[in-house]
């Protein structure tokens, strides 16, 4: 790493440091805008960008020195597999094996829920999630007496194919093959992270943790019917809240590498849900969450899916400086009048806005915005949501990027 | 009784809701009498939705209070008792395979007397062609739920223009994704990011 | 000497070898080299660093090969064969052959109870060890016939890893990632040398793995002590069982064809235990018909007749001329030569004993006169009887071996 790239490195990561901190960096920090326009940008399908190592790296690095934000822009490459990391809670060391299923690990265990470009989708669609339900009602009382044995005897076997029987050959061959394949891809990303440097990129990983009513949501129940065990099970329902939220919190601590001091937690169901219910059952356990990570010496970065208004003054029963609110529907305006000086906000581009807007339209958008947003710190720019499809114009992107130069100084 | 089953179905009061309807649905004129209430219902909950104070959980078990009543209901009804507001082709677009937002939209639509046509997720482009030649529909409702899906309703709704059907339908989109500037983007002629402005959008594009 | 180039070099020592295989006489000895610990050793490090650290058996392995040419890369030992798991995963073409021995590492993930390892179980300038153990009872004889493999998974797996007991249990699982972990270490660090020894003019040959079926059992199911009374109480078990193994054994053979092997090796075991009358009924059928099917398959077999094979000698004519190599470790090769002359290929010729207890000057006469015997004619590999040079040995032993290699084994 030159003297240079490390300097560089050291001023974004302090860019970003400062905000969550609510202070005011020396510019605006920007997260840059990846996605699956990283592939389209350097001439790959979908499909070569998520099965193919070497060129995904190259595709990261051209868009990556192209456009150049205070992190590295990515693009879509994988899902995370919340299920095996829980079943596996007491197996650390192969956390980073079956924690994410991307695309040549999905060919390995054929994951019910995951769908990727060039396997079930067309080649330039994105990977994507689909819910399903892989939890009965009646099994409540299993899930609660022990999370970590009911996701792994009861859960892996019905969303992994290779794990429908666990204790067959199949299921054996594909644990040591999920490991070669992740070797094989963590020599790949070791390379990238090295170039990334160059490019004046520290190392930045993140831990991840799910609010536990989610992930009985996303991952086990589905949300439409989920939301009726609100009405039908309530107590059900909130005890396994209550349950899974020490094997989720364990989880994030496998989940944190070294150097790790920060948390994602992307929120699905709070939008789904009246402030009657998100207080009762969904609420508690994530604030015991975010505050229990920060005694795991990590700051969370809550990503509010949809509208979050209605839950909004919440957020300030969190300690000042807990984290990063990063909102995709909530005005980031409207967020700022009510927890500057408490929380730093990050968002404030539309995504369907830089896909459908123009270059002049954008360049003044940005210009309003951190001009509204600036003042007083404790703001990160980033698109509302993290995927900007293939389409997305170039010019478009250019322009953003030169509008957080123009009008991002403090 | 239609009254408690209209209360008791807003209410989310899922168990009394259908027993009443149960009920009621056997009385002279009943099945219809339940129809048009589990309407009202849904209309009154969409509202409350959009007001603020529903949200989704209350949207999708609305939807199922109303699937369930319609179950022992629907076979009851004579030819001529269901009519009609229009038709319409739904389905998420090619590239993006998820199906909640389309589930919860339809059944409301369904409810709101919009006559649905599923047909799926994924959808090429070349298949809404065919539906509307198929169908003949008032509206095309297209749903996606990933950023990939903007330029593959574009995609959609220049194919359909190429066919030379554009005209005789209305386009709206939907989905957590899309806006006022989507909308523009992609050519159609409503949007709507929740199911409820989604269903009264479509009704005003059908009146 | 001319200074050749290291690809040429390496064709040239591969021909050799290939050449003394197809019965002829090429331009000089081919010599296999003499490993063992004496690598390690050599390499100034213990056997425990040699098992578990991969970066310093590579450089330990490159400085012996640097000092101490031969025609095919020498080395310290790759594992103990763990034929119990290669054979539950037959299935699976890509892991089976990568787990047939279980390395150090390998046990540290799985906890193999029949395998003992320096800076482990053992002493850290200790050889690794594998021990014997009966993980089968004679009742089960019907399981084995019926499905060998899924016996061998379901049953015998568990009994002899302690980390795959139970095979439905998150720990096993995890094990078998770790164990792919582990794999892709070790991968990368045999591509690694692989490149090294490239540089230095070494082939690179691949080399596959066969079984005698009757050892499969004596070594790995019943211990031999047991077996050899089964072979009286339980005859028609035994000679069913070692039937049904055939074919799965030369399945997992034949893997290796996929993975670039140009012939198979085979150790035997239970030969010198056995009677003729024994040998011929029970051991000898299915193995001479693995090597006939592998002959058939293009593969040639390097069969490793352990202990004293004399009595069993003849038995070798029946394969067809230039079915492959005859390895032998107490069998006299001269007299093998006598009688297997234009028939098959002779390996082996020194006693590493003698590479041990004696002198330079002895070991130079013996190279020459070894050579002066078996060299006429072709269709001879030097090589020691065992492969396995202990750490003590003297190095000026070695040296003179090799030497003499080159003075004498010229045609």
């Amino acid at each position: 790493m030159t003297i240079d790239a490390k300097k560089l490195a050291a001023e974004r990561a302090a860019r970003m440091k400062d905000a969550i901190a609510l202070k005011e960096p020396d510019r605006v920090p920007f997260t840059g805008m990846g996605g699956d326009v990283v592939a389209s940008y350097a001439g790959l399908t979908s499909y070569e960008f998520n099965f193919d190592y070497e060129k995904q790296s190259q595709a990261v690095l051209k868009y990556v020195k192209d456009f150049p934000s205070d992190r590295p822009a990515m693009g879509m490459t994988g899902l995370g597999n919340h299920v095996a990391s829980l079943a596996f809670l007491e197996y650390p060391d192969i956390f980073p094996i079956i924690s994410r299923v991307d695309g040549p690990t999905n060919d390995i265990l054929g994951v019910n829920y995951c769908r990727f470009p060039g396997r079930e989708l067309g080649e330039n669609s994105s990977p994507q999630f689909i819910g399903s339900t892989y939890m009965e009602a009646e099994e409540y009382d299993a899930l609660i007496a022990d999370p970590v044995k009911f996701c792994y005897e009861t859960v892996l076997p019905r969303m992994v194919t290779a794990f429908k029987d666990l204790k067959s050959p199949t299921a054996h061959a594909a644990m040591t093959r999920l490991a070669l394949e992740k070797a094989k891809a963590s020599a790949a990303m070791r390379d990238l992270f090295v170039q990334l440097q160059e490019l004046g990129y520290g190392p930045g990983g993140q831990s991840i943790f799910f609010a536990p009513l989610d992930f009985i949501g996303d991952q086990l129940r589905d949300i439409p019917n989920l939301v009726k065990d609100l009405r039908r099970y309530p107590d059900k329902a909130k005890a396994a809240a209550e349950a899974v939220l020490e094997p989720l919190l364990k989880v994030s601590a496998n989940a944190q590498g070294p150097g790790v001091d920060t948390a994602m937690i992307p929120l699905h169901l709070n939008e789904y849900l009246s402030p009657t219910l998100y207080n009762e059952f969904y609420w508690p356990t994530l604030r015991e969450g975010i505050l229990r990570l920060a005694e795991l010496g990590m700051k969370s970065q809550v990503f509010f899916e949809g509208r979050h208004d209605p839950h909004m003054e919440t957020i300030l029963d969190l300690p000042v400086g807990w984290g990063t609110a990063y909102m995709e529907k909530t005005d980031v305006r409207k967020a700022k009048k009510m927890l500057q000086g408490h929380t730093c906000i990050m968002g404030g581009i539309d995504v369907g806005m830089v896909i459908a807007g123009t270059p002049a339209k954008l360049d003044e958008y940005i210009k309003e915005i951190l001009g509204e947003m600036m003042p007083g710190g404790g703001f990160i720019l980033s698109p509302n949501i993290g995927n900007l499809p293939r389409e997305t114009p170039i010019e478009n992107i250019r322009a953003v990027y030169e509008a957080v130069e123009r009008y991002g100084k403090y | 009784m239609r009254k408690e089953l209209l209360k008791n179905f807003v209410d989310m009061n899922e168990v009394e809701a259908v027993s009443i309807a149960k009920a009621l649905v056997e009385t002279d004129g009943g099945p219809v009498a339940v129809l048009e209430t589990c309407k009202e219902a849904m209309e009154e909950v969409g509202r409350l939705f959009e007001a603020g104070e529903y949200f989704l959980s209350e949207l999708i078990a609305a939807g199922d209070i109303f699937n369930q009543i319609m179950a022992f209901t629907l076979p009851k009804l004579q030819q001529g008792d269901v009519s009609s507001i229009g038709t319409m082709v739904l389905g998420t677009v090619q590239g993006d395979v998820h199906n909640i937002g389309k589930d919860i939209f339809k059944v409301m639509a369904e409810a709101s007397g919009i006559h649905v046509i599923d047909i799926g997720i994924d959808v090429p482009h070349e298949k809404f062609v065919e539906a509307i030649k198929e169908h003949q529909p008032d509206i095309v409702g297209m749903c996606c739920l990933i950023t990939l899906g903007v330029d593959s309703m574009k995609q959609t709704v220049e194919v359909i223009k190429e066919a030379g059907l554009r005209d005789g339908i209305k386009i709206i989109i939907g989905g957590g994704r899309v806006s006022e500037a989507v909308m523009e983007h992609v050519g159609a002629d409503a949007w709507a990011d929740d199911a409820a402005r989604g269903v009264r959008l479509s009704k005003e594009l059908l009146a | 000497m001319t200074v050749k180039d290291p690809q040429s070099l390496a064709e040239e020592r591969e021909a050799r070898f290939f050449g003394a295989m197809e019965l002829k006489a090429t331009d000089r000895v081919p010599f296999t080299g003499l490993g063992g610990d004496i690598v390690a050793a050599y390499g100034g490090i213990s056997n425990a660093e040699y098992t578990f650290d991969y970066d310093l058996q590579r450089q330990a392995t490159v400085k012996y090969l640097r000092d101490f040419p031969s025609d095919l890369p020498a080395s310290g030992g790759a594992g103990i064969g763990n034929i119990f798991l290669s054979l539950a995963f037959l299935d699976f073409p890509d892991l089976s052959t990568s787990i047939a021995f279980t390395t150090g590492p390998y046990n540290d993930v799985l906890g193999v109870k029949f395998c003992r390892f320096p800076g482990r179980e053992l002493p850290d300038n200790s050889s690794m060890q594998y021990l014997g153990g009966a993980y089968m009872e004679p009742k089960e004889y019907d399981e084995l016939i019926a499905d060998p493999v899924k016996f061998s998974y379901e049953k015998i797996v568990p009994r002899t890893s302690t980390n795959l007991e139970n095979l439905s249990s998150p720990t096993a699982l995890a094990t078998m990632a770790r164990l792919g972990i582990e794999m892709a270490k070790h991968r990368a660090s045999s591509r690694a040398l692989g490149k090294e020894l490239a540089a230095l003019g070494y082939p690179s040959v691949v080399r596959g793995l066969g079984w005698a079926p009757l050892d499969y059992i004596g070594d790995q199911l019943r211990d031999i002590p047991n077996l050899v009374l089964d072979l009286r109480r339980h005859p028609d078990k035994v000679k069913a069982a070692v039937e049904a193994l055939m074919e799965p054994l030369l399945k997992m053979s034949l893997m290796y064809k996929d993975v670039g092997a140009k012939y198979i090796f085979i150790p035997l075991h239970l030969n010198e235990y056995l009677s003729p009358k024994l040998y011929n009924e029970f051991f000898w059928p299915t193995l001479k018909e693995i090597i006939l099917k592998l002959f058939e398959a293009g593969l040639k077999s390097q069969v490793f007749f352990e202990g004293w094979q004399d009595p069993h000698l003849e038995t070798i004519l029946e394969l067809p001329a230039g079915w492959g190599v005859a390895y032998f470790e107490k069998t006299d090769v001269r007299k093998a030569k006598k009688l297997l002359q234009g028939h098959t290929c002779i390996m082996g010729g020194i006693d590493v004993s003698d590479i041990i207890s004696s002198t330079p000057a002895k070991l130079d006469q013996y190279v020459k006169e070894l050579f002066a015997e078996m060299m006429p004619g072709g269709g001879f590999i030097f090589s020691p009887n065992i492969g396995y040079l202990p750490r003590e040995t003297p190095i000026e032993n070695v040296r003179a071996v090799y030497e003499a290699v080159e003075k004498y084994g010229k045609y």
